[in-house]
């Protein structure tokens, strides 16, 4: 966890002067002037000072507080979410507040932690410790300016940036209080336990939408994003993208007619990188054209030849991916246990079951953002300077040290704005090369990626095949299996992320058994479901063979994403093989019983504190608002439901989706018509903020089930352009409601859960229309068509 | 040597004549609100007006539209107030906010000749405009505020 370090250090407050001087001394203030006593040559002269209580703020003597925001903006509006919280228990005005985004070095993760951007972790990491800070902080003001007014402590509050005295009337704002005195004083960790917390129903500016300060400069052309930055000087660098996905050799370049016809062209670096750089798939070697505009080495890069070695290549093509996966499903070999409750074979070994199976497969899908990856780095001084939006914070001084065998010391990240985040930006290739770019050359060098690079160097999601059994009694579910077979994040390789590798839990329980594997959380996470469902087990058949073809990585809700696809469709087929409706069939099992009952309201994080009967909750208000069980849909046209505790069930936000969706049953067009999503994500603090994340994430989910393919062909990314890798643009969106849970628990996150479950209730209410099951995605019409001609 | 006519001002620049104009915005006059999204005049992220009309400067070469008046999103209004900006504001349309300068002179393009458009409409004008955070359905509702608000102010 995070390690807030913040050190006691003397608790000073020195005042200005008596009361008599405070009126005198108040008049410059506004201005955010000095506030000088001149005409008491006793009193001790105080220049206004900004009071930092904490390294996540500053109080300015003007009156305004800057927070200091260490987790990338990517469009989620963090910052403005984490200033609501600062300023919620600070006791602010609103407008006094304002965010900043510093530059990080080596010392930044000692003092900050980690700060990665995703995971939808930055609200649920952030809200306790800021909350508790900024609290204590207030207590500091409170003090501070009641002994400034000569009034009772007791007697004072905090509101609006200013310390009234309940009983007198008398007010000093805080502007007033910080030009007049020196507070030297940062909160430490014995404060934070003892401070009092707002009571929520007191919150004013949390739970309010108020508008996000990103937004103003991404309307005028003004924000600054990663492909922005500039310095004189610079050169440009574009990669010739290599033809395999990993592992091309080069062998020879030629660039003789670059030298001959482009003015600009200055060289071509051809890196050939050490083999600890390929581990993982992180990096794969490329030659690196250098000119002194992109154009240029836009128009360069076609005119060079490079000469491949591609002998050590995979040549792996996504049907071949399936095939493999589907026979490592059909093996006797169950796979490595990732999840276990009860005991499955016991229960398939019982008397007067039957057992069902069903398999899924679901595509890869690639992050897409709209700004292709790009990074400026400067190499002055002996320090590198790193000009890029990344979700890796404030650890990237030391993965670059480890991979430029540079001191961490010596690298600065200035953070920009990202162009769409989804995962993408964990992902640090492209900054790699315009380092080891600028360190050879002695000049700052920008590298942009066009689409077609930024396509060919993908990391999608990865595909997954998937079996799912069941054992069925009369009209009981008593036995889920579910089998997943997909690539691993390779997260392993970096030590970064060793505590994101967990043992099996069976019961609750860690698996502590010698021969127990660890398994990468974001791999299969959401087959560890919360359905009261007595005998389970979740087994992973890891397919290597795609992580030697391409790195598969986070893309926006990772895993969940295929791991509920297949459990909300097959819970469905088991409701239907039953007999049973499909929403009394979760209801029927979400109780929250046993390992499902969540955290403790005492634990330190009780974000899953109500375990499966929060999810049961959202299920019955979507499908309340969704007049669930309406008989007055036209033929054709039906709701499909699913739900999901993503991200994990660590940090769930408890989702549900109601699709109603008309199939044409001649020309077998899909037509989702309406989303009804409701989200229970603990104490929300901007409705509205999130509210325009859950749209995003229903239709990114929308956009996976109907259209994201991404396939391998002979060992690298068949769509290189949005010509062939299609997605969502502005027509057919189905109407979306949304209806955010309010319920005082700790936050979880909002910028990924509803993605997830949005495929499985469009598959279901597909079903729920027609008869006819779609187990493939992105849902293939041409399937449809065939399973409708069938049925007729 | 070209001479560009951009956002009221006269700009020279040395560049090859078939540099899309899209680079020598970004690059060389530092007009950076305009954006690179694909290269290929799929994504709208790179949309300015060309005599009034959106046009992908990607797809543009810089010798052809001498003499042309080029707005950016920099000079759509000059204090960033024109109705599309300010209905953007109002409705928080913008998440990463990267294609949004795209969107923002597709839009206004669409109004200046419809300021009443209806559904279809909008989705015939703005589907190649594409936003990967997905705000479509607050850029649609936008537009047609702004669409209002210009009707509201002809009047």
């Amino acid at each position: 966890m995070i390690d807030i370090n913040l050190k006691r250090r003397s608790f000073l407050i020195s005042s200005a002067a008596g009361l008599s001087s405070l009126v005198f001394a108040r008049s410059g203030i506004a201005q955010g002037k000095e506030a000088v006593d001149l005409l008491n040559p006793s009193s001790p002269l105080v220049l206004p000072q900004n009071f930092s209580p904490s390294i996540w703020f500053t109080m300015e003597s003007n009156g305004r507080t800057t927070v200091h925001i260490f987790r990338n903006e990517m469009g989620q509006h963090v910052g403005t979410a984490l200033a609501q919280i600062v300023a919620e228990e600070l006791g602010l005005s609103w407008e006094d507040v304002t965010i900043d985004y510093p530059q990080m070095d080596y010392t930044t993760i000692n003092t900050y932690g980690p700060q990665l951007t995703g995971g939808s972790w930055s609200i649920f990491e952030e809200f306790d410790k800021l909350s508790r800070v900024s609290a204590a902080a207030r207590q500091i003001i409170l003090e501070t300016g009641a002994d400034l007014i000569g009034a009772d402590i007791g007697d004072c509050l905090v509101e609006k940036s200013t310390v009234k005295d309940t009983i007198m009337g008398e007010k000093i704002s805080f502007s007033e209080i910080l030009s007049e005195t020196v507070i030297d004083y940062e909160v430490s960790e014995e404060d934070l336990k003892e401070v009092t917390l707002k009571a929520k129903n007191d919150y004013s500016i949390i739970g309010r939408s108020v508008k996000s300060l990103d937004i103003p400069e991404k309307i005028n052309g003004s924000a600054r994003y990663a492909i922005d930055a500039h310095i004189p000087n610079m050169l440009y660098a574009k990669i010739i993208a290599p033809p395999k996905r990993m592992g091309s050799k080069i062998v020879s370049v030629n660039d003789d007619e670059a030298k001959k016809q482009v003015k600009g062209y200055i060289t071509t670096l051809p890196i050939n990188l050490p083999d600890q750089f390929l581990v993982g798939g992180f990096m794969t070697h490329m030659p690196l054209v250098i000119a002194s505009s992109f154009p240029e080495a836009m128009r360069a890069s076609k005119l060079i030849d490079v000469n491949w070695d591609n002998s050590a290549c995979s040549t792996q093509s996504s049907q071949e991916a399936e095939t493999e996966a589907f026979s490592s499903l059909k093996q006797k070999d169950n796979g490595k246990i990732f999840w276990k409750v009860g005991d499955y074979d016991t229960a398939k070994s019982s008397d007067n079951v039957r057992e069902i199976e069903r398999f899924y497969k679901t595509s890869m899908v690639a992050h897409a953002p709209m700004e292709p990856m790009s990074a400026l780095v400067n190499f002055v001084d002996e320090k590198l300077h790193i000009y890029a939006g990344s979700q890796m914070g404030t650890m990237l001084p030391y993965l670059f040290a480890q991979f430029l065998q540079m001191k961490p010391e010596d690298i600065i990240y200035h953070p920009h704005l990202i162009g769409g985040g989804f995962g993408k930006r964990y992902e640090i290739e492209h900054i790699i090369m315009a380092s080891m770019a600028s360190i050879q050359l002695k000049k700052p060098v920008k590298l942009i990626f066009t689409r077609e690079d930024d396509m060919a160097f993908a990391h999608p999601r990865t595909p997954s095949v998937q079996s799912l059994k069941s054992v069925l009694r009369e009209d009981k579910c008593i036995g889920i299996m579910q089998s997943i077979a997909c690539a691993n994040m390779q997260l392993e390789v970096n030590p970064f992320f060793a505590d994101m590798l967990h043992l099996p839990l069976v019961d609750g329980k860690v698996l502590e058994a010698d021969d127990a594997v660890k398994h990468e959380t974001y791999t299969l996470t959401g087959a560890d479901n919360w359905y009261d469902i007595e005998n389970q087990s979740v087994y992973h058949h890891r397919q290597t063979s795609i992580e030697k073809t391409i790195p598969c990585r986070a893309v926006r809700s990772v895993s969940n994403n295929y791991t509920v696809f297949a459990l909300e469709s097959f819970i469905d087929e088991v409701a239907y093989e039953i007999d049973e409706d499909p929403l009394a069939l979760r209801l029927l099992n979400l109780r929250g019983k046993g390992v499902n009952k969540g955290a403790k309201k005492s634990d330190p994080l009780p974000t899953s504190f109500g375990g499966g009967k929060r999810l049961a909750n959202v299920l019955k208000i979507a499908s309340g608002l969704a007049n669930y069980g309406r008989s007055d849909l036209p033929e054709g046209t039906s709701l499909g439901i699913a739900a999901s505790g993503a991200e994990t069930r660590y940090n769930p936000s408890f989702v549900a989706c109601i699709a109603q969706v008309a199939v044409d049953k001649s020309s077998a067009a899909i037509d989702v018509q309406k989303l009804i999503c409701a989200i229970d994500a603990g104490i929300i603090i901007n409705p509205d903020g999130v509210k325009a994340q859950v749209e995003g994430s229903l239709m990114w989910g929308l956009s996976a089930a109907l259209l994201e393919k991404m396939t391998l062909d002979n060992g690298h990314v068949a769509e290189r352009n949005f010509d062939t890798y299609k997605w969502q643009n502005m027509t057919k969106i189905p109407e979306i409601e949304i209806h955010i849970v309010e319920n005082g628990i700790h936050p979880s996150g909002v910028g990924e859960p509803a993605t997830c479950v949005v495929a499985p209730a469009i598959g279901n209410a597909i079903f729920n229309a027609t008869g006819v099951r779609l187990r493939s995605l992105p849902f293939s019409r041409q399937e449809l068509f065939e399973g409708l001609d069938k049925k007729a | 040597m070209a001479k560009l006519k951009i956002n009221g001002k006269s700009y020279f620049v040395g560049n090859e004549p078939d540099t899309p104009l899209l680079w020598v915005l970004r690059e060389d006059l530092k007009l950076t609100g305009t954006k690179f999204g694909c290269g290929g005049g799929y994504c709208g992220a790179c949309t300015v007006h060309v005599n009034g009309e959106a046009m992908r400067s990607c797809r543009i070469r810089v010798g052809d539209v001498e003499n042309a008046i080029i707005t950016t999103i920099e000079g759509l209004d000059p204090a960033s107030n024109h109705p599309v900006q300010e209905a953007w504001l109002e409705l928080q349309v913008p998440q990463c906010g990267y294609c949004q300068s795209g969107q923002i002179m597709q839009a206004a393009a669409l109004l200046a000749e419809n300021n009443d458009p209806s559904d279809e409409d909008i989705e015939i004008s703005m589907r190649g405009n594409l936003c990967r955070c997905m705000t479509y359905h607050r850029i649609k509702n936008a537009i047609k505020k702004a669409g209002k608000e210009i009707r509201e102010r002809s009047v």
